[in-house]
């Protein structure tokens, strides 16, 4: 911008020139990790996200035996279409696996420790908002898969409590039929805006409680060519799935059309998909998985009081060896998931979540106490 | 259990061969130009498979999301495609270049046929199954005589490939079931090669596009990072 530029718009729109000159000038801590930058990386990815989804809702069909014809479409006729939605597709894979990453990240720093409770809570709040929408842009392809996934979730939904099932009827729009791809299209957009909203409260709920660091530096030319690096490591990873491997793991059944006469056998999800799919197939019966799945997200809200130490001192090493042997016990369920039902694997999968709860409400607040000496 | 039917269909093509191919066939294409990171089609195998496709496979199966104006992509003009077209017929009427692959016979006519089963669209078969394009064709060359334990369902037929060994499709392909203008020999082994070959194009026709700017995306993009890094040690370079 030129000099009068600026000028002209700080005497017209005073506030925009402002927020710009101060956020260039923040001080920030000079020590942060590369790490560091996954916020706004995560900001970023949805942000594109949002944007190829807009552009692929110009050719999307939200019904019931049109939706998938309406991609294969997108994939073959329209211009670039195939580019538009292996952006989109490869973007959810970039964005969970950040989302998963920075929890990892938090649990292991321990950053969800008072003061840092609200963070945290947000933190989850916007993985339980992205399994959502993730689930229901997965139940859009209208997918061999996805189209026997959504009946067995909506039929489910049907057999809840009331209240539980208000809350249902008003995502899924009750029992499928001509309009339930419409209801989840509009639900897959809409609870997009809220997570954007819900990781604006995040950044500003973690300025609060930043402590002010010894030595500082200011966000630009800094921070900016620091991010700028983890970015371009960022970006140069998705560009590599965008282009080989567009698929990454996908059902290969998800690229076959929806056929209400045949319940694949395979009806793995995607991978994003495998924790919450394992956990709601853990207990027996409809609301086993519902309790399995809300326990489950209790005790890692949990965290911040489960954790025994002192305040202000560091994760331990037996705590921080823990919390990798959980992550490998994650990863070891997915798998497990994914591999289908078996005799061997529901006794697996037990094992699996029981050591996640074991990790939650035993492990932790032992490893947590003793460091408290 | 993927790769069990894998094996079955290795150690049975070969036994499928001896019954119908000539002594001097050695082919076993087990590779696809198409396959690995950076594989791109072989446009001869496609239009070779194309042909296959069209002669055999149309008689019952669809592609319906592709259209005939689509196989410029195999390396032909539109003249030769509009050539190449002029003879088929959908519904008694000649096709044009906007039509879609559609299958000769009526669905139900050929679910009829074929003991109830509806030759299914191939417009995504081989990026729908496991490894399609070697399933597609082990499938086509894992036609044997069923097994002395083995009682076949009326109107169905054993095949080492398909899971469960009973498919509802007789043998589609046969030695010079077709003539290849390039002089290709057309083996039954050959035809399934080609016709995997095709349908995996069919399935995924961007592949080329995709890896061709996928590689410059990337060589970019590495460049890009390497100065941001330089960029970044150089600005850091006084806060130590």
């Amino acid at each position: 911008m030129s000099d009068q530029t600026k000028t002209w718009l700080g005497s017209r729109l005073p506030i925009a020139h402002n927020i710009g000159n101060q956020l260039s000038r923040k001080p920030l801590a000079a020590n942060q990790p590369y790490l560091a930058a996954l916020g706004m990386l995560i900001t970023a990815t949805l942000l594109f996200l949002v944007l190829s989804g807009v552009v692929l809702s110009a050719y999307y069909v939200a019904a019931e035996h049109r939706a998938f014809q309406s991609i294969q479409l997108i994939m073959r006729d329209v211009n670039d279409g195939w580019l538009i939605r292996s952006f989109h597709a490869t973007g959810t894979t970039m964005l969970f696996a950040a989302v998963y990453l920075a929890i990892f990240r938090a649990l292991v720093t321990g950053s969800y420790r008072l003061p840092g409770e609200l963070v945290w809570s947000l933190k989850l709040v916007f993985l339980l908002l992205m399994l959502l929408v993730g689930y229901l842009g997965y139940a859009m392809q209208d997918s061999a898969v996805s189209y026997w996934s959504l009946h067995g979730v909506v039929q489910t939904g049907a057999g809840l409590a009331s209240f539980p099932a208000n809350i249902f009827n008003w995502v899924f729009g009750g029992p499928a039929g001509p309009g339930t791809l419409t209801r989840l299209a509009v639900m897959h957009g809409l609870l997009t805006f809220i997570a954007l909203g819900v990781l604006a409260l995040h950044y500003f709920a973690k300025q609060a409680i930043t402590p002010p660091a010894e030595k500082t530096v200011p966000l630009h030319p800094y921070y900016t060519s620091h991010h700028f690096v983890a970015a371009g490591v960022y970006v140069l990873l998705f560009a590599v799935l965008v282009f080989f491997a567009p698929h990454l793991g996908e059902n290969p059944l998800n690229q076959a059309p929806a056929n209400p006469l045949l319940v694949p056998a395979v009806t793995t999800p995607p991978w994003y998909l495998l924790p919450a799919t394992a956990l709601t197939h853990a207990l027996p019966g409809t609301n086993g998985g519902i309790i399995a799945f809300i326990a489950a997200f209790a005790v890692l809200f949990g965290m911040p009081w489960l954790d025994r130490s002192a305040p202000g001192a560091r994760p331990g090493f037996l705590y921080k060896l823990l919390v990798v042997v959980l992550a490998l016990d994650v990863i070891a369920l997915c798998l497990v998931a994914a591999a289908g039902p078996s005799t061997i694997n529901a006794v697996l999968t037990i094992v699996f979540i029981g050591w996640y709860f074991l990790h939650f409400l035993v492990l932790t607040p032992l490893a947590t106490a003793r460091e408290l000496n | 259990m993927k790769f069990g039917i894998f094996a079955a269909a290795l150690l049975a093509a070969p036994l499928g061969f001896g019954a119908t191919a000539h002594a001097e066939d050695t082919l076993v294409p087990l590779h696809w130009q198409s396959q690995g990171t950076f594989g791109s089609y072989d446009q001869a195998a496609l239009q070779r498979g194309f042909l296959v496709y069209q002669t055999v496979c149309a008689s019952c199966h669809s592609a319906s999301a592709v259209h005939y104006r689509d196989l410029t992509a195999l390396g032909l003009t539109t003249e030769q495609v509009a050539d190449l077209i002029a003879n088929i017929k959908q519904d008694n009427q000649p096709v044009t270049l906007n039509s879609r692959l559609i299958g000769a016979l009526p669905k139900a006519q050929a679910a009829a046929t074929f003991g109830g089963a509806i030759p299914p669209d191939l417009s995504n078969m081989v990026a729908a199954r496991p490894k399609g394009v070697a399933y597609v064709y082990h499938l086509l060359t894992g036609y044997q005589p069923a097994p002395a334990d083995v009682t076949l369902m009326a109107k169905h037929y054993y095949n080492a490939a398909y899971p469960g060994n009973q498919i509802a499709m007789p043998a589609p392909l046969t030695d010079n079931a077709v003539t290849y203008a390039d002089g290709t020999k057309a083996t039954t082994a050959q035809e399934a090669s080609d016709v995997a070959a095709f349908l995996s194009w069919v399935s995924d026709p961007n592949l080329d596009a995709r890896r061709q700017i996928g590689l410059r995306a990337v060589i970019f993009l590495i460049f890009l990072t390497l100065l941001a890094i330089a960029t970044k040690r150089k600005i850091w370079r006084d806060v130590g």
